[in-house]
């Protein structure tokens, strides 16, 4: 009983001796959240389903059964052009509700420019480090160049008039781009800057949502044929960059859905 | 200022007001202990994940392998978890079906239950029915075809026996056994069922080598135009050897059993199953959910030419049209020969998973 009073006392002597700076700084920083939000065109993708729902620029009709993707280097940069990063990582999953908001961000209200990455630089895209991908199994194997997945997007298709007696699947994988998969290949940086431009932090909880615009990812500036590039692409050099070359305006801040 | 002095002086208030509870159970003391966490996972995996509610103590565990190996948990005395999840089998069983206490067989392979403390994703069971280790324990035991049993009969069998009112007091800090503090016990030492210990795990450390047949089994496993196996059942990066996530594997082109899709409801998930640890996998045998699988050579046929499509194939299974990835011979004995390197011959004997009453 003795210690525990005695603790107590301590904890109130040690309140007292640093409290009007923690006051300050607790009125400064609010908090914000950066929610993903998900489209195919005008349509909200909130679900993972069997549906072939979906028309891309192709004129292919598709569903998407899994989404995956990752995001570092999110980043906060005020007007005096200091920049805080807030995550170095997240994994986002369509199927998880948990993995499409970043939480536990804490700034200053004020004008910022939002920017994250696609996928990991070089130098972050080391093998094995990072303990949650590797237990999600997000691993990019030694042969086809290492370090991890940028997406995991994956569903079925069918062509238009076409109607066989099963869907196609289809497995569109992005990594750094490799060249001669195996024991000797050379990996290239295919993660791609995201600029979402100026953001405004209020006083109070902020909500900022980035939408992924999952059809272009087939569509601009490679219009995506998935007979013939559907599958086995995690090796394709050429696919990857092509992936690149797409994923350069699939994002958006999400009063863009839509657009 | 003023309102924090407040909060302090009310925290002293009550500190005072319940000191002689403190003093009644200065009896109750358990002592902490941690999973003994292999080499290669404290470098390539998170910390095992164990509730708040329910941090592992030492006779907390003790309790939880009594238990585990406790045949009164089911109705007539006769089986025990361990009576279907054997150490000697990686903790599951060597029969396509296990046969419950009226003689009854189940519809699904036993699974096997090591290394769930980094079951990340918190789905338990073949089709995810379980949201918790915890709930998970406490469904066998009133399954009708399993122990056939009741919760408030279990409560009432171990009250009587005053090893198990001395054993949950220690454990717990109450005599009165509850079906929420067994579920705890046998939650916290299942958690202690570790696998880590295998010819790959030494090789990952520099402490052994492959045959030129495994490594070319390894390149086979990783290689997205051979076996493609990383996907699902992970990598040197992810020594689990499972994604620990859901899938349809070509099995079937009509459901018999509907595995996540029972449990959600959803038609996407109809026939998708939870993907098993590739860990000990001469030990697990039969395969698959439903044991359909009598050996590993029959498991790698089906992958590379069983493949037939449904509904809700997985996407990754992305030849089936061809029937699967047609392996050759020599891919195929050293996918296997590598695919041996991953069990464990340490898991039977320890000590600490063995019956202690």
């Amino acid at each position: 009983m003795f210690k525990k009073a005695a603790f107590l006392v301590l904890l109130v002597l040690s309140f007292m001796a640093c409290d009007k700076n923690d006051d300050d700084q607790a009125q400064q920083n609010t908090p914000v959240s950066v929610g993903f939000l998900h489209s195919f065109y005008e349509d909200e993708v909130s679900v993972s389903s069997n549906t072939i729902q979906y028309t891309n620029g192709f004129g292919t009709s598709l569903s998407i059964t899994r989404l995956r993707y990752l995001i570092s280097q999110v980043s906060f940069t005020n007007q005096d052009g200091i920049k805080t990063l807030v995550k170095d990582y997240h994994l986002v999953d369509l199927s998880q509700d948990n993995s499409l908001t970043i939480n536990d961000i804490l700034l200053p209200p004020g004008a910022y420019n939002l920017k994250m990455r696609f996928g990991f630089t070089e130098a972050t895209n080391t093998s094995s480090i990072y303990p949650d991908l590797n237990a999600a199994s997000w691993n990019v194997p030694e042969n086809l160049g290492g370090g991890y997945h940028y997406m995991q997007l994956e569903g079925r298709w069918l062509d238009p008039g076409d109607t066989p007696d099963e869907p196609y699947l289809y497995a569109y994988h992005t990594i750094s781009a490799v060249q001669n998969p195996g024991p000797e290949n050379t990996r290239e940086d295919t993660s791609i800057e995201i600029d979402l431009g100026e953001i405004t932090v209020t006083q109070g909880a902020t909500q900022i949502n980035v939408n992924m615009h999952i059809d272009q990812w087939f569509e601009n500036p490679n219009l995506w044929n998935l007979s013939e590039l559907n599958g086995l692409l995690m090796g394709n050099y050429t696919a990857q960059k092509m992936m690149q070359e797409n994923g350069q305006n699939v994002f958006s801040l999400a009063s863009n859905m839509g657009d | 200022m003023t309102q924090k002095i407040l909060f302090i002086f009310c925290l002293l208030c009550i500190a005072i007001s319940c000191g002689e509870d403190d003093n009644e159970n200065q009896g109750y003391s358990p002592t902490p202990v941690s999973i003994v966490v292999p080499a290669i996972f404290s470098q390539l995996l998170p910390a095992p994940e164990i509730p708040i509610n329910n941090p592992l103590t030492q006779e907390g565990v003790a309790l939880g392998r009594a238990l585990f190996y406790e045949k009164k948990l089911s109705a007539d005395n006769t089986l025990a978890c361990a009576g279907c999840h054997k150490p000697n089998q990686s903790f599951s069983d060597q029969r396509r079906y296990s046969i419950g206490i009226d003689g009854i067989a189940g519809f699904r392979n036993s699974m096997p239950i090591v290394n769930i403390a980094w079951n990340t994703n918190n789905k338990f069971n073949w089709d995810g029915s379980a949201n918790s280790l915890e709930e998970q324990v406490l469904e066998p035991v009133i399954n009708e075809i399993e122990m056939h049993n009741t919760w408030p009969n279990v409560e009432q069998t171990l009250q009587t026996d005053p090893r198990y009112v001395t054993a949950f007091s220690n454990a717990f800090g109450t005599s009165t056994i509850s079906q929420e503090l067994v579920a705890k016990a046998l939650a916290q030492f299942i958690r202690t069922l570790v696998s880590g210990n295998t010819k790959f795990d030494n090789y990952l450390l520099g402490q052994a080598t492959l045959t030129p047949q495994e490594e070319q089994g390894l390149a086979v496993f990783l290689d997205e135009n051979r076996g493609d196996c990383f996907h699902c059942h992970g990598s040197p990066s992810n020594p689990l050897w499972t994604d620990n996530d859901f899938h349809n594997n070509g099995l079937d082109e009509d459901f018999t059993d509907l595995g996540l899709g029972d449990i959600t409801g959803d038609p996407a998930q109809f026939g998708l199953f939870k993907s098993p640890s590739l860990r000990n996998l001469a030990y697990t045998a039969p395969y698959m959910h439903d044991g359909r699988f009598q050996t590993l050579d029959q498991v790698i046929d089906h992958y590379s030419e069983g493949l037939v499509f449904s509904p809700t194939i997985d996407p990754l299974m992305k030849t089936v049209a061809q029937g699967g990835v047609q392996l050759t011979p020599q891919d195929k004995a050293a996918l296997k020969a590598f695919l041996l390197t991953l069990s464990d011959p340490s898991l039977a004997s320890n000590p600490a998973y063995q019956n202690p009453n």
